[in-house]
């Protein structure tokens, strides 16, 4: 063991002797290093970019060419000097990148602001052109801005109008519904009114009236009473129904009830008679809703003819219950 | 002449016999290696890379073999190209950063022109 390593020491220390004694050579690996420090060197593009990474290979190189001592350590200074030389080649070139890369970012910004300037110009010069289109046109504007104000409002007083028209006619069409049912109900009324004046004619123009000074007679003819008989036949009521309604159309006056014969017979007789016949008629009427003390009855025998007694038409004229409604 | 020659010999004896460095003398390489693989360095210097790499697994087997001397040396030209990796990766992409914005500019400039004409300059 012992033996062996001093015998690899003494084949070292041979060996070590032999490089160490052998005369600087020239050294291809060095010269080409130095080659390209100086290519690098003259590089217009690099050699300004990495001044310290540079100075760095230089002094690397320098060290490897001056180094003396054994081939491992000089290759060792050599490769260690060469990329010492390609690293400043790297910095050297990433420089120039970062300063293109900086003339890049200018050249953006002065590109977009260009573009801005521009738009901006473009804009101003719509703008301008807006406007000389605006003072141009202005009056035009104007004048068709009036035209369109009048129109809406011409609209709207129309709209106002027709809705002030249809208001109106909803309201008039209201008064007349309302005219109209009262109208109806007038209408009605005067129907109805009609009817009893109607009605009221008929039963006048089936009584005999006559107008006289005392006021209007009603004449009952002598339908009512047989020959000679005080009392009322069957179906006179009713016909004294129809001056009863005569009677209550003036209810403020008074009534005389009056009973008249033909001049045959006593006068006397006659008298009593009529009396009789006038009461009956009297207390006829009062049955039949006149009021009793509106109503007077008399007899006045034969001596009021209204006809000849000469005659049978004239003494049935005569015999007769006259119904007075009195003025006074 | 003599002298010299005996110097010489003394420097090479002393030199071999360099006892073993300790294990902190692989760990500036690694870092190094470590920055430029975070640099990009496998995909923008990928020889530099290996040399790195290379270099260091011989400087391990020198130290195996007791090649100390030899293996300091392996250490350094591992941690240098590491170094050059580095260094390239970023010239790398700074090239690329460049060409992206040469293009982008082209193209900003193609659309300027045509919108605003023969105005833009």
């Amino acid at each position: 063991m012992n033996r062996s390593l001093k015998q690899i020491a003494l084949i070292l220390l041979l060996a070590m002797l032999v490089a160490c004694t052998a005369t600087p050579k020239k050294d291809l690996a060095l010269e080409r290093v130095r080659d390209d420090l100086n290519n690098l060197r003259a590089n217009p593009e690099l050699v300004g970019y990495a001044p310290l990474a540079l100075g760095e290979a230089e002094r690397a190189l320098r060290v490897a060419e001056q180094a003396s001592g054994n081939e491992i350590y000089r290759f060792h200074l050599v490769y260690m000097a060469d990329r010492r030389i390609q690293i400043a080649k790297a910095m050297a070139e990433r420089e120039q990148y970062e300063q293109a890369r900086d003339v890049l970012e200018s050249r953006h910004s002065a590109m977009l602001l260009k573009a801005s300037q521009l738009e901006a110009e473009q804009a101003r010069a719509e703008a301008e052109r807006a406007r000389l289109l605006v003072a141009t046109t202005s009056e035009d504007a104007q004048r068709a801005r009036d035209e369109k104000d009048r129109a809406l409002q011409k609209e709207a007083e129309s709209a106002r109008a027709a809705e002030l028209a249809t208001e109106e006619a909803q309201q008039a069409r209201r008064l007349a519904e309302s005219r109209a049912s009262e109208a109806e109900f007038a209408r009605r009324e005067a129907d109805l009114a009609s009817q009893q004046i109607t009605s009221l004619t008929r039963q006048l123009e089936n009584l005999q009236l006559r107008q006289t000074e005392s006021g209007v007679v009603v004449t009952l003819g002598d339908v009512l009473f047989a020959s000679g008989q005080t009392s009322l036949v069957e179906g006179a009521r009713s016909s004294l129904e129809e001056v009863v309604d005569l009677l209550q159309t003036e209810p403020e006056k008074k009534i005389r009830v009056e009973g008249h014969t033909d001049s045959s017979g006593e006068a006397d007789t006659n008298i009593a008679l009529s009396q009789e016949r006038a009461d009956a008629v009297r207390q006829a009427l009062i049955d039949l809703g006149v009021a009793e003390d509106r109503i007077t009855s008399a007899g006045m025998g034969e001596d009021f003819p209204i006809a000849s007694n000469e005659i049978e038409a004239g003494r049935s004229r005569n015999r007769r219950v006259d119904v007075i409604l009195l003025d006074n | 002449m003599k002298p010299i020659l005996v110097a010489v010999v003394l420097l090479a004896l002393a030199a071999c016999t360099t006892i073993r460095p300790g294990p902190d003398a692989f760990l500036s390489a690694e870092t190094v290696i470590a920055t430029a693989e975070k640099a990009g360095g496998d995909e923008f210097a990928p020889v530099e890379m290996r040399f790195a790499r290379e270099k260091l697994a011989s400087a391990h087997q020198g130290m195996e073999k007791q090649k100390y001397v030899v293996a300091l040396y392996l250490v350094d030209q591992s941690e240098i190209n590491a170094e050059l990796a580095i260094e390239k990766s970023r010239a790398a992409k700074s090239r690329r950063r460049v060409n992206e914005l040469r293009k982008s500019n082209d193209e900003l400039e193609n659309k300027l022109r045509a919108t605003f004409g023969d105005v833009f300059e």
